[in-house]
């Protein structure tokens, strides 16, 4: 978290609280940002900020990883209790889901009691008001100490009374008293440690809540440097413990938890008006009875899936078609007025670089973009979490969590919000083990790459199964990889598997509108700037070194020509001009900078039935996966084939490579090297180049191994 | 008292009754004694011979007994502890009256004194004492588990800390059971989770239902809902809550 903000100058607020609590639509709401907002638990695991002013104060919101506490138990929580102890916040809104206070209240009296300016936000209010439940605002504020107000981030409701509370708080305006807690033995033992460590200690936090984090164990080390860490403190903390436990017949977690909850319901209990009705969530139940079914549910999972896929792919054929037909309209368009012999390598650069390339990813918008709004519905109506409790038994066979399926699915739009998004398991090796067999899970980029290959060596009944075959052998085999490498490299013992499933909501179209523009608008940047950087890379180093003569012409004049079209010998008197000048372009090509890259890689791809223009390709995809698909364009439409009658690069691809060499290339390009970015992230998130570079090298000669295998076997039928 | 340290149940029994009807009659029947425990006359006279034996009675004539003075302080010993754990199961658990002379009656010979002597003094905190005039009494028999009719409190009673007779593992419920948490069992950070979602001794879990191949468990905590692996619900130890009567 490094920015070039002066911090120092203006107030820094954070937006905290339990995951589902609806945090990060109230952050939108407050920031107006574009942000993504999930149903499940740990979606927002990146810390987020926006600006906005508060009076006449500048504010920097961050919006933390939801929570169910402040121990340091998991990368959220780590991060949260970093952000709130550590980096102390001007003010802290915790966000409590309405419908049920009483869990967000324990952690905002946790806040409190860390001597953080918290306003209590009762949010979604508009759903516990619709359930029946009437909690009195004024007499909550009264028994907390505090400000709390109702918000619906949605609509907006309450946002203003918000922003009124923060602009009080921010000018100062906050009793210091808090409501006691503790009782009994345990409030014994809090005000003796407090006054221990208030005699010696130069901490930031009370001594209070020190006190309650010497007993509970969890203060972190940078803490405890500033209490005095004396043999004297611990060993009064180790009694005292044992003295609260031994008479409370309970270990000191569990006595804290419950004086916190204890706290909390009896705040509520002393606002709450009217109960919610107790079939508040029957309709969400009801649903449940039939989505996660015993029998029933793994089915319906499945065909969701399949529907998911089938939308994606069926529907978005349509509008991709219209952009192919756009750009070769504008292609063409750009050739007729283009004055001849003027700036043509820039005709050349526009037409075959930039349309060929951005403009061949491009076209593949409407899959992307439909892919991505089935997910964001899949997790704005809380399924992805049922999909977790379905999919949990079958991933632990294979060594992961129920967890890892969401990341997983995610990976199928992108490998990099999957990756990202491998911070919802708590244990390492969980996150590490999803995260190293991510990319394997067929990404947004690579569907181009499979709608350009699929129809050229599959006739058309076959393609949709060949497809939805490509996406479930990648999952087979990131499955079977998670396994071994469970047994091999990440030994372990199975991780808790505890997720909370948030009742079903229906989603806004604007959120989901919202989740789908932010995500394809990623992949659209992508095409803007690195996928244009490369394409114009590639042009050049396809178009040059240009030749000042070709072999064509001296066989042409010594008579030696030979030229094989169509299975059959032509002799020099029976070649056309056109096929001469197709044969000086390719010899131009393959002398050019990318063909020379492709001609030393070729020994090594040979086996696999690939040759350097695949190669070429291939140096492309590791830029980015969709770039394979623009490469492949620039390499045959640089080889002037257009007038051959074929109009699509399929039918090139088809009529070039070998069916055995078509099922190698799609196995090499599912399996082996992942992307730059997805390099990158990886790299980011699992803290090593090492890891990173352990999983480029060894899903690349995992690919390789398969791809060649595939080509051996399938040659032997075709 | 040695003597004491000797009787068995039964023997305690009958010198509780001996006690009793000497208190009304001045002189205890061995007809009335069989008839106030519901035994045969025969069964009474080698039970009479024991208590003998151990000087807690004497007899006056062929059928009539009488306590000495030692058996006289035995008695009054054990039908002490008899009427604090009646009250105490009246009072404080509020069993029905019947249950709690049952109860009573089993639990009075097998506890030792000093548990005895504690629960009296805890009995006379929360009965007498004006320190104990909290709310506890009250807030714990509003707690669903005294008091079915009530769905005030969720949390709040009834921590008893480590497993006690009739708790089980959660996963020994059936969907649509419900249980009083009274053990969370799980260690480090899936405990510490599930401490701040409220898991928490004397709240209330219901199983919701099973995932397909019976793992994870859905369960229903409060007015949330969770999964949990199978090897962490087992970890969970709850007494089951019998389903409310509609």
């Amino acid at each position: 978290m490094t920015s070039s903000i002066n911090r120092d100058s203006i107030s820094r607020v954070v937006l905290a609280g339990n995951p589902n609590s609806g945090k990060t639509s109230l952050f939108n709401r407050l920031t107006g940002a574009r942000q993504h907002v999930g149903n499940y638990p740990g979606v927002t695991v990146e810390s987020r900020e926006g600006r906005l002013e508060i009076g006449n104060k500048s504010v920097l919101l961050e919006d933390l990883p939801g929570t169910y506490g402040l121990e340091p138990w998991s990368a959220e929580e780590k991060v949260a209790r970093e952000q709130l102890l550590d980096h102390r916040p001007a003010a802290a809104v915790i966000v409590v889901d309405s419908s049920a206070p009483e869990r967000g209240l324990s952690f905002f009296l946790q806040v409190q009691l860390a001597g953080i300016p918290a306003i209590l936000c009762l949010n979604m209010a508009d759903e516990a008001r619709a359930a029946g439940q009437v909690l009195d605002v004024a007499e909550l504020t009264n028994a907390l100490q505090g400000p709390v107000v109702e918000t619906v981030a949605h609509t907006g409701e309450g946002v203003d009374a918000l922003l009124m509370e923060l602009e009080r708080i921010l000018a100062g305006h906050l009793e210091s008293e808090r409501p006691a807690l503790f009782h009994g033995e345990l409030a014994v033992a809090v005000r003796s440690l407090a006054s221990l460590v208030g005699e010696g200690g130069s901490s930031s936090l009370p001594a209070e809540y020190i006190a309650v984090q010497l007993l509970a164990g969890t203060v972190s080390g940078q803490e405890i440097d500033r209490v005095d860490s004396g043999d004297d403190l611990q060993r009064s903390v180790d009694e005292t413990r044992t003295r609260v436990e031994a008479s409370m017949g309970q270990d000191i977690a569990v006595a804290l938890a419950s004086a916190f909850f204890d706290g909390a319901s009896r705040f509520v209990h002393r606002a709450l008006r009217a109960k919610a009705r107790a079939d508040a969530r029957a309709s969400s139940d009801r649903v449940d009875q039939f989505l996660a079914h015993r029998v029933l549910g793994l089915p319906i999972f499945l065909a969701l899936m399949f529907g998911l896929f089938w939308a994606t792919f069926t529907l978005g054929d349509f509008p991709v078609g219209w952009l192919e037909s756009l750009f070769g309209v504008i292609g063409d368009w750009l050739m007729a007025v283009w004055p001849d012999g003027k700036l043509e390598w820039l005709r050349s650069l526009l037409i075959d670089g930039l349309i060929g390339g951005v403009g061949g990813v491009v076209v593949f918008v409407p899959n992307i973009v439909l892919l991505f709004l089935g997910l964001a519905l899949l997790e704005d109506t809380g399924y992805m979490a049922r999909g977790a409790f379905i999919m949990d038994r079958f991933m632990r066979r294979f060594g992961l969590h129920g967890k890892s399926f969401i990341p997983m699915v995610c990976g199928l739009g992108c490998s990099i919000p999957g990756i990202m998004g491998t911070r919802i398991l708590e244990d390492e090796k969980d996150r590490l083990l999803t995260m190293f067999v991510l990319p394997l899970m067929s990404c947004g980029a690579r569907l181009p790459i499979w709608l350009l290959l699929v129809p050229a060596f599959f006739p058309p009944a076959w393609r949709a199964p060949v497809l939805w075959g490509i996406y479930f052998f990648g999952a087979i085999v990131a499955l079977l990889l998670a396994l071994v490498l469970r047994r091999t490299v990440f030994k372990g013992k199975d991780t808790p598997f505890v997720m909370e499933l948030p009742p079903y909501r229906i989603p806004t179209l604007r959120a989901l509108v919202e989740k789908m523009w932010e995500r394809s608008w990623l992949y659209l940047r992508k095409a803007g700037t690195v996928i244009l950087g490369i394409s114009v890379v590639m042009w050049v180093i396809t178009a040059y070194p240009q030749l000042d003569s070709y072999e064509v012409d001296r066989a042409l004049e010594t008579g030696e020509l030979t030229v094989v079209a169509h299975g059959t010998a032509l002799s020099p008197g029976e070649v056309t001009e056109s096929e001469v000048e197709q044969l000086r372009q390719g010899e131009a090509l393959r002398a050019s900078v990318a063909g020379q890259i492709g001609t030393v890689m070729e020994p090594v791809i040979a086996p696999l039935g690939f040759d350097w223009k695949l190669g070429v390709a291939m140096v492309g995809s590791f830029a980015a996966k969709e770039v394979f698909v623009s490469q492949m364009a620039i390499v045959y439409s640089l080889g002037g084939e257009e007038e051959d009658g074929v109009d699509s690069l399929s039918e090139y691809i088809r009529r070039d490579y070998s069916p055995a060499a078509g099922v190698a290339l799609i196995l090499f390009l599912l399996i082996a090297t992942p992307c730059m970015a997805t390099l990158a992230v990886t790299r980011r998130e699992a803290g090593t180049w090492r890891f990173a570079l352990l999983q480029f090298g060894g899903l690349t000669l995992l690919g390789y191994v398969i791809a060649l295998a595939a080509y051996q076997i399938v040659g032997l039928f075709c | 008292m040695s003597q004491v340290a000797e009787l068995t149940p039964a023997l305690e029994d009958y010198l509780e009754t001996v006690y009793l009807l000497v208190e009304r009659n001045k002189v205890a029947r061995v007809r009335d004694i069989a008839s106030e425990r519901g035994v045969r006359p025969g069964s009474v006279s080698p039970a009479m011979k024991r208590l003998a034996d151990l000087g807690l009675v004497q007899y006056i004539q062929r059928e009539y007994v009488d306590l000495t003075p030692e058996g006289m302080t035995a008695a009054r010993h054990v039908l002490a502890r008899h009427r604090v754990l009646f009250r105490f199961f009246r009072k404080v658990l509020r069993l029905p009256e019947e249950v709690a002379e049952t109860e009573a009656c089993a639990m009075e010979h097998s506890l030792s004194s000093e548990t005895m002597d504690r629960m009296v003094s805890l009995f006379e905190f929360v009965d007498t004492c004006p320190q104990g005039q909290n709310d506890f009494l009250d807030r714990f028999h509003q707690c669903p588990i005294v008091n079915e009719d009530c769905e005030e409190c969720e949390h709040g009673c009834d921590r008893s800390g480590a497993g006690a007779v009739g708790d089980q593992s959660l996963t020994g419920l059936a969907a649509g059971e419900r249980g009083s948490v009274t053990r969370i069992g799980s260690h480090g950070a899936v405990r510490q989770r599930l401490l701040n979602m409220g898991m928490l001794p004397g709240t209330a879990v219901t199983i919701e239902r099973f995932a397909p191949g019976g793992d994870p468990v859905w369960i229903r905590l409060g007015s949330s809902q969770i999964a949990l692996r199978r090897h962490e619900a087992e970890a969970l130890m709850v007494r089951p809550i019998p389903p409310e009567n509609k």
